[in-house]
């Protein structure tokens, strides 16, 4: 679903490398989801941060726990985002994710994102809710690869 | 449903009406597999709603991995419903001393069974009743073997090593584990044997879990299990939980070759190997590369008369034990294998995974020995079909 999404809108806003390589990683990954009965937040979530003028509307996250915190990159290989803070409440299965960056100007963007899982027993679970940095905001919603 | 509506005369035209719908469920069977997908009991069924039948029997369907016997019933409007009865697995029927053709299409049945969660004509029942004679039938009768008056002495190589396999040429086999889902030692929680909680309460008491790995394990039971995937999608028994299955496990010892072979009845007859070769934990075995691996690798060694499993690298894409407790790729297993007499084996495993608990925490349990019989034959993929 989210990589028809992807080959439908390729053709819009999305700076063309960008696009190439979320999408090859995306059919890397496969259509559907490899199982992960682990850490619920771990593994690569692809999807979508609406209105996002600074690094386009499409997304990917690689998360990993290692035990004692959560790691990752955003949009890995393109934009290669670290994320510097990220959470996983289980009362309610909240995400809370930060992240810096710049952006064409060499302004720094600071991400901010919040969202619930949801279908958290499925492989390809969802990460639903918003995003914000200095200039923008908008819906985010990632699932899992 | 009125049991005294059913006379010979209305059996005979139960089965004729009813064919139909007969033939209709076995096409949404074949097409769906939803009435034969493998899953805890108290996944699909509800043991808080009981409830009786009586009924001619249809059809027996004889497969793992659960035999289903399909009755007509009358309701009270005299209209004949067709319920699908699911008992336990041929293989645990097959020890209880039954056959496939125990129960025939025309016999007449009393069911005193739960009724599945999702309002379907499904019943789980623990066995049958013929209506004319009262007497049980495909009881899942499952007990282990008789323990001897005087403890047989543990068998030994010619060397004292214990033996853990068969001490013979008729074979044998672990099973009717006392345990059947990890709990740390010392603990007591009321669960049944899929490891279901009886009070969800209980939960933090289990093991000793990260928040989210507690979190993910009261979703799992809250979910009554349903979405375990060694059920949904025959994943490996891999980490602890062929040692819980009453399918059983065999140990071969290769002492040439210095290595045991874990044969399993359960999980499609895997087999997971315990190297006693004195290699190291990693990159052992050429071909063995696709880490993390289901089962993890294992190295063992001899501790006196106990055998000392260090076993690391396992994949998360499976439930290590009956119940749902989580684990990660940081989980090594620490087990020890001991075999008290003849009969008894006793397993003791620590759980060290750093990524999904704050300590290690132990669980033990003892399995019997079933000898001079090999693993019964038992597939998940049958329900795949």
């Amino acid at each position: 679903m989210v990589l028809q999404l992807i080959k439908e809108r390729l053709h819009g806003a999305m700076p063309k490398a960008a696009g190439t390589a979320i999408a090859a990683l995306a059919l890397a990954a496969g259509v559907s989801a490899v199982a992960q009965e682990g850490h619920p937040i771990k593994g690569s979530w692809l999807g979508t941060w609406e209105s996002n003028d600074v690094h386009g509307e499409f997304v990917l996250l690689v998360m990993d726990w290692d035990g004692e915190k959560i790691s990752g990159i955003i949009n890995p290989g393109t934009d290669n985002i670290e994320i510097t803070r990220a959470t996983l409440n289980p009362d309610g299965w909240v995400v809370q994710i930060e992240a810096t960056d710049e952006d064409a100007e060499g302004g720094p963007v600071h991400y901010q994102i919040e969202g619930r899982i949801q279908n958290l027993e499925l492989p390809d679970r969802s990460i639903v809710g918003t995003w914000k940095h200095e200039r923008g905001s908008g819906a985010f919603e990632v699932s899992r690869q | 449903m009125n049991p005294t509506q059913a006379t010979p005369r209305f059996r005979m035209a139960s089965i004729r009406i009813v064919r139909p719908l007969h033939i209709a469920a076995a096409a949404a069977l074949a097409i769906s597999g939803a009435a034969h997908a493998h899953h805890p009991i108290s996944a699909k069924f509800d043991d808080t709603r009981p409830i009786e039948l009586e009924g001619v029997v249809s059809a027996v369907d004889w497969r793992n991995p659960h035999v289903h016997v399909f009755l007509n019933v009358a309701d009270s409007d005299g209209q004949v419903v067709n319920w699908a009865i699911e008992l336990e697995s041929p293989v645990v029927l097959e020890r209880s001393g039954w056959r496939r053709d125990t129960v025939r299409p025309g016999d007449r049945v009393k069911v005193d069974g739960i009724r599945a969660r999702n309002e379907t004509r499904q019943v789980w029942a623990d066995a049958l009743v013929y209506a004319d004679s009262g007497r049980e039938v495909l009881a899942a009768r499952d007990l282990p073997p008789k323990a001897p008056r005087t403890a047989r002495p543990t068998p030994r190589w010619p060397d004292g090593t214990p033996m853990l396999g068969a001490p013979d040429t008729q074979g044998g086999y672990w099973s009717y584990p006392t345990r059947t889902a990890l709990v740390e030692d010392g603990v007591r929680v009321e669960m049944n044997k899929d490891g279901l909680l009886a009070n969800l309460e209980d939960a933090a008491k289990v093991a000793p879990m990260q928040p989210w790995a507690l979190g993910l394990y009261m979703h799992r039971q809250r979910r009554f299990l349903q979405d375990d995937p060694l059920y949904l999608n025959c994943k490996p028994p891999g980490g602890v939980r062929h040692m819980q299955s009453s399918l059983g496990v065999q140990l071969v010892e290769d002492r040439e070759r210095q290595r045991i072979f874990v044969l399993m009845g359960s999980g499609n007859q895997n087999y997971r190997i315990i190297y006693l070769d004195g290699r190291e934990q990693k990159g052992q075995v050429g071909g063995d590369d696709d880490n993390p691996l289901y089962y993890g690798r294992s190295i063992g060694h001899w501790e006196g008369d106990t055998l000392v499993v260090d076993t690391a690298d396992f994949n998360e894409d499976f439930w290590f034990t009956n119940g749902g407790l989580p684990h990660t790729e940081q989980l090594r297993l620490i087990e020890r294998f001991s075999r008290p007499d003849f009969d008894t084996l006793l397993y003791e495993v620590e759980i060290q995974d750093p990524g999904a608990y704050t300590r290690p925490w132990k669980s033990s349990w003892e399995l019997r020995w079933v000898g001079g019989q090999e693993l019964a034959s038992y597939f998940c993929q049958d329900n795949r079909s």
